[in-house]
């Protein structure tokens, strides 16, 4: 009766249960557990507010205005509170700088709030410390530092803002010698110092793109990370208006050595390594004078016969667009800045497209002081060391160099947002607040004064630098009373609106986040040309190899490497997540050997790296270019992001960081943070390392002997020139495709018909929209080893396009997500009806139905579908503080998309039923039309003839991506149009 | 032998199974998530029939949101104090008292029910209203009876605003003495009132109630 027939084996002892029956009855169990237990309600609890906030509806959300403080350019923001928690930040639209753009990082900050490893308390000597005892301690050795007669020195980023710049003057007041000195790593200094030598102050220009109708731009990544470039973006984009009355584009040429966002936009881009620009530059200011008819101010090099060309022709476009032209330079290098200044001067461009008497206040630091205090800090003198928002331990150069120092400081007072490399050396440790957690101010550029004010009590036991420097000067006053009282001295009397009392004034500050009053009077002395002496025949010149640093568009500076979204946001370009690495061109690689994800040695005077390849075309033989901002202290946390099973891998190994720190490795050259210098020696060390990347494919064009022909180019990115596209409005137009349909006749929306238009002209691939998607639609962070997999869950993504050869490499970027196709294909092989559309156009994802068969990712050609492998953590369960309560959050084994933000939709539908009225034009925004600086997504209703998005889709650029599947869809792309100036002149 | 024990076993296990089935479902088979007829025991025994039935208060006094948000709420400790900051028990234990005070010639007692004890303990107060020493204010948690599962978006304001009766979901609760759950709240419930009111109107107005998926489902 043991015996099993089907195995012959033996079933197991008698009384005994085998395997089968113990299913059999556990299936069993289960069943009737199940059914019994159908009636069991899960108690849940409704908490009721004891005595509600007035301001309160539960459920609703209320926004305040305030500034974002994820970078120095101080862009004005909404934040979306809800139940007494942020949960989303957006753009403030009547903010005169950012006008409603918020890049990639300040859509991120909402989840740094909820960051459980920011500090939370002060540290005194490495030991928990209540501030009294700190505030003893620091008074103590401030009093004891006067006796001594040595120096106190603070040393913050520009971030200040104009409060806390009057207490840290005050405060200093209070110490013989004592000195602000102002360090930002992605440093500007060059650019200021050059104007102090021009115009006798020391300062930064407030740059207009929008004037601009020709930009040479050397180097200078200004739609991507130089000085506040969602302003840039915005300002870029408004002098490009191709579909106004007079179609008219700025002519942009970059000159510059790595693929950077801003050359992958530009009209025309010259490849030169960062040690033949200045060379460039030099030449470009000879001929522009001579143009002009004048004697070359500066030496003249001669042609360099790969550029002379472009350089004649630029230097004759920007004698023509005088007053209407802007030269920037990226450089960090005195003389290039000297020549930028001395350029934009001679072409009358000061007072029209570049700004002195509103000057920029986003990066106010200097290099050279920053050099000045680790000396000072070497030979003992000083008796106080406060560092607030900076991190000289991480980024300046010299490994380990700022924390020597900084240990001869009597005392080192550092305030971090998280333990760092610089507060691991320090006596004592402040935690720092987020910007959405104090009150603040900011003024980026002068005269554009904004409130920052708090969303959420903070979590941590915080001061601000103001309440801080107060109270260890014996003042106690609130930061609120302190901001009034600073602005009731500084601002209020400069306003130039009609309030008449400073309630009124402030009121309307808080109320719009930000006021304007009329720029501090700044007396600048006339051009001075001698100053361009330091402007030698040759520049500095690297080796065979240089090594070039930039900071990328999600993590800047390394601020923001606690944050996951920005790791697994793509680089605009490369498209690689969770990783820093050493981009080489083409031929570059291939002169030694190289091969993607193989990790080389970069030998450097007194350092080195070893980073994993990237082959980047498009960049300048004879250079590696590293992201700075990689490699930060605490990063290890990430070895439990994404999914665990026996298969995966960790994003980083335990202990491991994320990608490699270069700032160390970078040069402090000639009073400056030299962008770029010599590589010693560069070689494969044999062992490779894979990259995990959200795109692989890179051309426009099918693999030869594929493609029928005349069909080698895919119809995915329609473009033209500017010159065609006034001669022709269709130019670039593919052919219409004969559509051959089975499906019924066309669906007449009762309602609406939402739809959106998306202008590839506008689109610079900064990428704001993809994080502004991720907060609004909870869109997990999925993990290195996911994302290799080709698992990542981003709703939207920027797909970017190479064409052309690499010598005049063009670039194109398309944000790719759900088309909500009328045809849709998903929709027809769905087997449970989980994928259908609606009256309204929308192509709906129903969760709930999802049984997760995948059938509809597979037959969508657009590829946008994600699926659910894991239940995806969050990894830090506080940040599911940051879940937008509208939104499901989605399980393991279901499909999901785009939705079209129908959260909003549904919410401003709500609105309008609420007032008896219709839905205007505009009202509904999805996130990542809402998100865009360069304002390039359009959504809307088909059904009113006279919305945006109607013109828009009945313009002559639009088209569909792969139209000839017949699918339909929704969206609407519009040609990129590039303005290549092959008339020898710039349209504007 | 073996197999036997477990024929048993599980026979046994039917019968118990289909014994607690048959006994809670007799008249009233449902499927999982159905919890129509659901009616806890609130942590205080406030009546709706009492307040809104026999008193006419408006559901909008006390559930102020339910017209400009996604959810009704509770009413806040705050908002039962309004009220009864002055009535600390029902009327007739009241005048009770007052005719045995006048008996007894003597000053009537406060009285506080024992209901209204737990509200004013909530808000950190004795019976006499007074702040009680130590005492911390901790809202009272109600145990919630109509839940909807995460994937279906319910906004109360726009069934208000529509002209929803608030009756039309929740039955006649102003003759309910403990609040029960009296309609299945199940997706074919909401979709029929949706077709329904698309046809007829309600209270004479034409409406658009959504029947599409991503009316609910986001």
């Amino acid at each position: 009766m043991n015996h099993d027939h089907h195995t012959g084996r033996d079933s197991g002892p008698a009384m005994g249960f085998n395997r089968r029956s113990f299913l059999k009855a556990a299936g069993f169990t289960l069943a009737g557990v199940m059914v019994a237990g159908c009636e069991r309600q899960k108690v849940d609890k409704a908490i009721p507010f004891l005595v509600k906030p007035e301001e309160v509806i539960p459920g609703t959300s209320t926004w305040y205005a305030s500034t974002c403080g994820g970078c120095t350019a101080g862009c004005g923001i909404l934040i979306k509170n809800r139940d007494g928690r942020p949960i989303k930040i957006e753009g403030n639209p009547e903010h005169p700088l950012s006008g409603g753009g918020l890049c990639a990082t300040g859509q991120a900050m909402v989840l740094s709030l909820y960051d459980s490893h920011r500090l939370q308390k002060p540290a005194l000597r490495g030991k928990p410390a209540l501030w009294d005892e700190i505030d003893r301690a620091v008074t103590g050795q401030l009093e004891k530092t006067r006796r001594e007669g040595k120096t106190v020195r603070i040393l913050t980023s520009s971030a200040p803002g104009p409060t806390a710049l009057a207490a840290v003057a005050k405060f200093l007041t209070a110490f013989p010698g004592a000195k602000h000195i102002r360090y930002d790593p992605l440093s500007a200094s060059a650019i200021a110092d050059a104007h102090q030598q021009c115009y006798g102050r020391r300062f930064i220009p407030h740059y207009r793109f929008d004037r601009s109708g020709v930009i040479a731009s050397f180097d200078a990544d200004f739609l991507g990370t130089w000085l506040s470039p969602v302003e840039f973006t915005r300002a870029y984009r408004s002098g490009r208006p191709i579909d106004g009355m007079t179609p008219s584009m700025s002519h942009h040429v970059q000159i510059e050595s790595r693929m950077s966002l801003s050359g992958s936009n530009a009209d025309r881009r010259l490849v030169a390594r960062p040690d033949e620009q200045y060379r460039l530059l030099l030449r470009l200011t000879a001929l522009v004078d001579r143009e002009a008819g004048r004697t070359p101010a500066v030496p003249d090099p001669g042609p360099d016969p790969r550029h002379e060309d472009e350089m004649r022709r630029l230097a004759a476009l920007l004698n023509t667009a005088r007053g209407n032209s802007l030269v920037v330079c990226g450089a960090n290098h005195l003389p290039s800045q000297l020549l930028t200044a001395y350029l934009n001067h001679t072409l009358q461009n000061t007072g029209a497209t570049v700004d002195l008497d509103a000057p920029s206040y986003c990066r106010t630091g200097s290099d050279a002081a920053v050099a000045e205090l680790m000396a000072e800090l070497d030979s003992g003198g000083v008796g106080m060391l406060i560092v607030w928002d900076a991190n000289p331990a991480y980024d300046w150069p010299g490994d380990g160099a700022f924390a020597g120092s900084m240990k001869k400081a009597g005392m080192s007072v550092i305030c971090a947002s998280h333990e760092d490399e610089t507060s691991h050396e320090a006596t004592v440790v402040l935690p720092k607040a987020h910007p959405m957690e104090e009150w603040d101010d900011a003024e980026p550029v002068s005269g554009i004064v904004s409130v920052r004010q708090p969303a959420i009590t903070p979590f941590g036991d915080t001061r601000s630098l103001t309440d801080c420097l107060h109270r260890w000067t014996g003042d106690t006053i609130s930061d609120l009373e302190a901001i009034k009282n600073w602005w009731r001295a500084a601002f209020f009397p400069r306003r130039n609106t009609a309030a008449d009392s400073f309630d009124t004034f402030w009121n309307d500050a808080v109320y719009r986040g930000f006021v304007r009053v009329n720029p501090a009077p700044a007396p600048l002395k006339p051009f001075n040309t001698s100053s361009l002496g330091p402007c030698g025949e040759s520049g500095p010149r690297g080796g065979e190899l240089v090594l070039e640093f930039y900071p990328t568009v999600a993590l800047l500076d390394g601020r923001h490497a606690h944050n996951p979204w920005l790791q697994e946001l793509p680089d605009p370009v490369t498209k690689i997540v969770w990783d820093n690495y050493a981009s080489v061109s083409p031929a570059t690689a291939a002169g030694n050997g190289l091969h993607r994800g193989d990790i080389v040695h970069v030998g450097l005077d007194g350092a080195s790296l070893e980073l994993p390849v990237v082959i980047q075309r498009g960049q300048a033989d004879g250079t590696v270019a590293v992201a700075l901002g990689y490699g930060k202290m605490g990063t290890d946390r990430f070895s439990s992001v994404g999914p665990e099973w026996f298969e995966g891998v960790r994003t980083v190994e335990p202990g491991e960081l994320v990608g490699k720190n270069a700032g160390p490795a970078r040069e402090f050259r000639d009073g400056y943070l030299a962008n770029w210098r010599t590589v010693r020696e560069f070689r494969g060390t044999g062992s490779a390392r894979r990259l995990a990347a959200t795109q692989e494919y890179d051309s426009l064009r099918m693999p030869a002997g594929l493609a029928p022909p005349d069909e080698e180019r895919r119809p995915i990115i329609q473009e033209t020139t500017l010159s065609a596209y006034l001669a022709s409005r269709s130019a670039g137009s593919f052919p219409k495709p004969e559509i051959h349909t089975i499906w019924p006749d066309e669906y007449r929306f009762p309602h609406h018909r939402w739809a959106m238009a998306i202008d590839l002209s506008a689109c610079t691939g900064c990428s704001a929209c993809v994080v502004g998607c991720q907060a609004e639609n909870n869109i997990p962070v999925v993990g290195k080893d996911e994302v290799y997999r080709n698992r990542e869950m981003a709703w939207l993504r920027i797909d970017r396009y190479y064409s052309g050869e690499d010598g005049d490499l063009s670039v194109a970027y398309q944000p790719m997500l759900c088309q909500h196709c009328e045809h849709a294909p998903c929709e027809t092989v769905c087997p449970v009806l989980a994928t259908v559309h609606s009256d309204e156009g929308l192509n709906q994802q129903v969760y709930n139905r999802c049984v997760g068969t995948r059938y509809c990712s597979n037959n969508c050609p657009y590829k946008i579908r994600r699926f659910n492998w894991f239940d995806y953590s969050h990894g830090d369960d506080m940040q599911r503080l940051v879940l937008n309560p509208d939104v499901v959050v989605r399980e393991r084994g279901i499909m999901e998309k785009c939705s079209f933000c129908v959260q909003r939709i549904q919410e401003v539908k709500i609105r309008a039923k609420e007032g008896r009225r219709p839905i205007s034009d505009g009202e509904v925004k999805t996130a990542c039309e809402q998100s865009c600086p360069a304002q390039a997504i359009v959504f809307g209703d088909l059904r009113d003839p006279e919305s945006r998005i109607s013109k828009m889709q009945s313009g002559p650029r639009m088209y569909r991506v792969l139209e000839e599947t017949g699918t339909a869809p929704s969206i609407a792309y519009m040609t990129l149009v590039r303005n290549r100036g092959e008339e020898g002149g710039a349209d504007a | 032998m073996n197999n036997r024990v477990l024929g048993i076993f599980l026979g046994a296990g039917l019968l118990l199974c289909l014994t607690i089935f048959l006994t809670s479902y007799a008249n009233n088979v449902r499927l999982p998530g159905n919890n129509e007829g659901y009616e806890p025991v609130q942590p205080i025994a406030y009546s709706h029939r009492l307040h809104a039935g026999e008193l006419q208060l408006a559901c909008l006094h006390c559930h102020s949101d339910a017209g400009r948000s996604r959810n009704a709420g509770i009413p806040t400790m705050q908002t039962c104090m309004d009220c009864h900051k002055f009535v600390t028990a029902p009327i007739l234990d009241i005048r009770a008292e007052d005719r045995r005070a006048a008996e007894a010639k003597e000053k009537p007692k406060r009285i506080v029910s024992a209901e209204l004890h737990k509200l004013y303990a909530a808000m950190g107060l004795d019976d006499q209203l007074r702040p009680e020493p130590g005492a911390v204010p901790r809202a009272v948690g109600w145990i919630r009876v109509h839940e909807l599962p995460d994937f279906v978006y319910f906004n109360h304001g726009a069934h208000v605003s529509a002209g929803a009766e608030c009756q039309t979901c929740h039955g006649a609760i102003e003759t309910m003495e403990r609040v029960r759950q009296v309609s299945d709240l199940s997706m074919g419930w909401c979709v029929n009132c949706h077709r329904g009111s698309n046809a007829t109107g309600v209270q004479g107005r034409a409406v658009a109630a959504p029947t599409d998926c991503s009316g609910c489902h986001f």
